[in-house]
């Protein structure tokens, strides 16, 4: 299914979803959007924390 | 014999096609390796930061540290490539950046490119390790998603942006200037020490560094030893960081990134020359072991830019100069009331200039590539003062913004009580040994 190739003879890209970009796209955007969302929730959870240390 | 003759032919088309393939997998394994080797930078900084940092931030410290590396490396991917590929010219991107978009068929395993992902992987690297550089010098005080966003700024577009400009065999630092910076004293050393002022400068010092008179006080590092192990580790790393500054060539002489023929060797001789001056002029100076170490990675550094083509000897002398400097540039920096935990700012900003204008006065007149000017003086200075205001301008407005919006300083009780207690769900000494209650009061 992720496979872009039958054979190997003549292949060049290879990777999985190659021939198909909205795939790759979607893959890419969800990548993108995890490494942001780490940050928000990063930030979110110090300030919970200095919050919880000052008995907020 | 006609047969005989389209036999012989035959096998020397195919001699020469697998002589190639040769080539082709032994440059790809060659930068591979380099890479390999750059991790132990990480490893380096990791241990070193640790150990500069209190018992009661180790732990915190640690995961900045990590963090940095784990978050250059997606975004990196993302747009990091781009950059390099897009703006050898200036501001105004070029085509040729569309081979390093995340969606780029280079971009990912490619039986007809077996260069990308190596090179990709090498400048990750770099950019990594310039993250790391900023990451020292902010320790025990600011706030891990303030500093997450920093150094995805610094790491994946700042310097790469400096690297594209000045970096690049097609870089308007280059081809308008001459400039020549071999192992990234400017690029990578001086856009991370100018970055961290920036950033220093609105951060603030930690508690209990200076008194209400501007006398500094010392904050001890919980684990000398470990910062030790870290700084060797370093520049065992920073092999690995130089030898993937030379460009291998299939079947001819290594250049460096401008296109000038040099040879591996050179990095031999220099960088351990470096190294040695650096760590001899600390030791010469201050007889502290911290300095000493710091001073064999400025001595490299110092270095870095002429490493291809210095006469070891004067190798030697450049390291000297900026090993024996820094503890000097450091105090000078500590006196502005500016609290750089690891001496970040000169061991590799200071470090960066010395090395710049080392090139700029004692190796002039190097041809460069076509119509390339050749190296200068006038060059050196230039690029000096794009590196420093890459870094620096942006590192002082966006640390200023994030200050803003409390995002960029821990509150005064988290750091009265340790970041580890505040915010890490885990001990770092639970039986003892280095004792929270061992910590000076603040």
């Amino acid at each position: 299914m992720g496979s872009p190739i039958t054979k190997w003879e003549g292949a060049a890209e290879y990777f999985t979803y190659a021939d198909k970009p909205v795939i790759l796209y979607t893959i890419l955007g969800i990548a993108v959007a995890v490494t942001i969302l780490a940050i928000v929730k990063a930030g979110r959870h110090e300030s919970e924390a200095y919050e919880k240390l000052n008995g907020k | 014999m006609e047969q005989q003759i389209a036999e012989l032919m035959a096998k020397v088309a195919a001699l020469e096609k697998s002589g190639g393939m040769v080539g082709t997998v032994g440059i790809e394994a060659y930068y591979f390796w380099t890479t390999a080797f750059m991790v132990l930078i990480h490893a380096g900084f990791l241990s070193y930061e640790m150990g500069a940092s209190r018992a009661k931030n180790v732990l915190a410290t640690g995961i900045k540290n990590i963090l940095a590396f784990a978050f250059i490396v997606p975004t990196f991917f993302f747009f990091g490539w781009w950059i390099y590929l897009a703006f050898p010219g200036g501001f105004t991107p070029s085509a040729d950046g569309d081979a390093g978009l995340p969606w780029a068929m280079a971009m990912g395993p490619n039986l007809s490119d077996n260069a990308t992902g190596v090179f990709w992987a090498a400048f990750t690297m770099f950019a990594a390790t310039t993250a790391s550089i900023f990451s020292g010098a902010v320790i025990e005080r600011i706030r891990m998603s303030g500093f997450v966003l920093l150094a995805i700024l610094l790491g994946s577009v700042l310097w790469i942006l400096a690297a594209a400009w000045g970096w690049h065999p097609t870089g308007w630092l280059l081809t308008d200037w001459g400039f020549h910076d071999f192992g990234c004293a400017g690029i990578v050393h001086l856009v991370a020490g100018a970055f961290a002022l920036g950033v220093l400068i609105n951060l603030g010092p930690r508690i209990g560094k200076f008194n209400a008179d501007g006398s500094a006080n010392d904050l001890p590092a919980h684990n000398v030893p470990m910062i030790l192990i870290g700084l060797m580790m370093i520049i065992v790393g920073f092999f690995g960081f130089l030898a993937a500054c030379v460009i291998m060539v299939n079947g001819a002489q290594w250049t460096n990134i401008y296109g000038q023929p040099m040879t591996l060797s050179s990095v031999g001789f220099n960088t351990l020359m470096g190294f040695a001056g650096g760590v001899i002029g600390a030791w010469a100076l201050t007889r502290d072991p911290f300095w000493m170490m710091s001073g064999g990675l400025g001595g490299i550094i110092a270095a870095a830019a002429g490493i291809d083509v210095w006469y070891p000897p004067l190798a030697f002398l450049i390291g000297f100069i900026g090993g024996a400097s820094i503890k000097m540039v450091n105090d000078f920096v500590t006196k502005l009331r500016i609290d750089d935990a690891v001496g970040a700012v000169a061991v590799h900003g200071w470090c960066g200039i010395v090395s710049l204008v080392a090139v700029g006065l004692m190796a002039t007149g190097y041809p460069n590539p076509g119509d390339a000017p050749p190296v200068t003086l006038t060059g050196q200075v230039v690029g000096l003062v794009v590196c420093f205001v890459v870094g620096f301008v942006p590192g002082y407005f966006v640390s200023f913004a994030l200050k803003v919006v409390r995002l960029l300083r821990v509150p005064d009780e988290a750091q009265v009580v340790g970041l580890d207690l505040a915010k890490v769900p885990l001990r770092a000494y639970p039986e003892g040994g280095t004792s929270l209650a061992m910590q000076p009061a603040e």
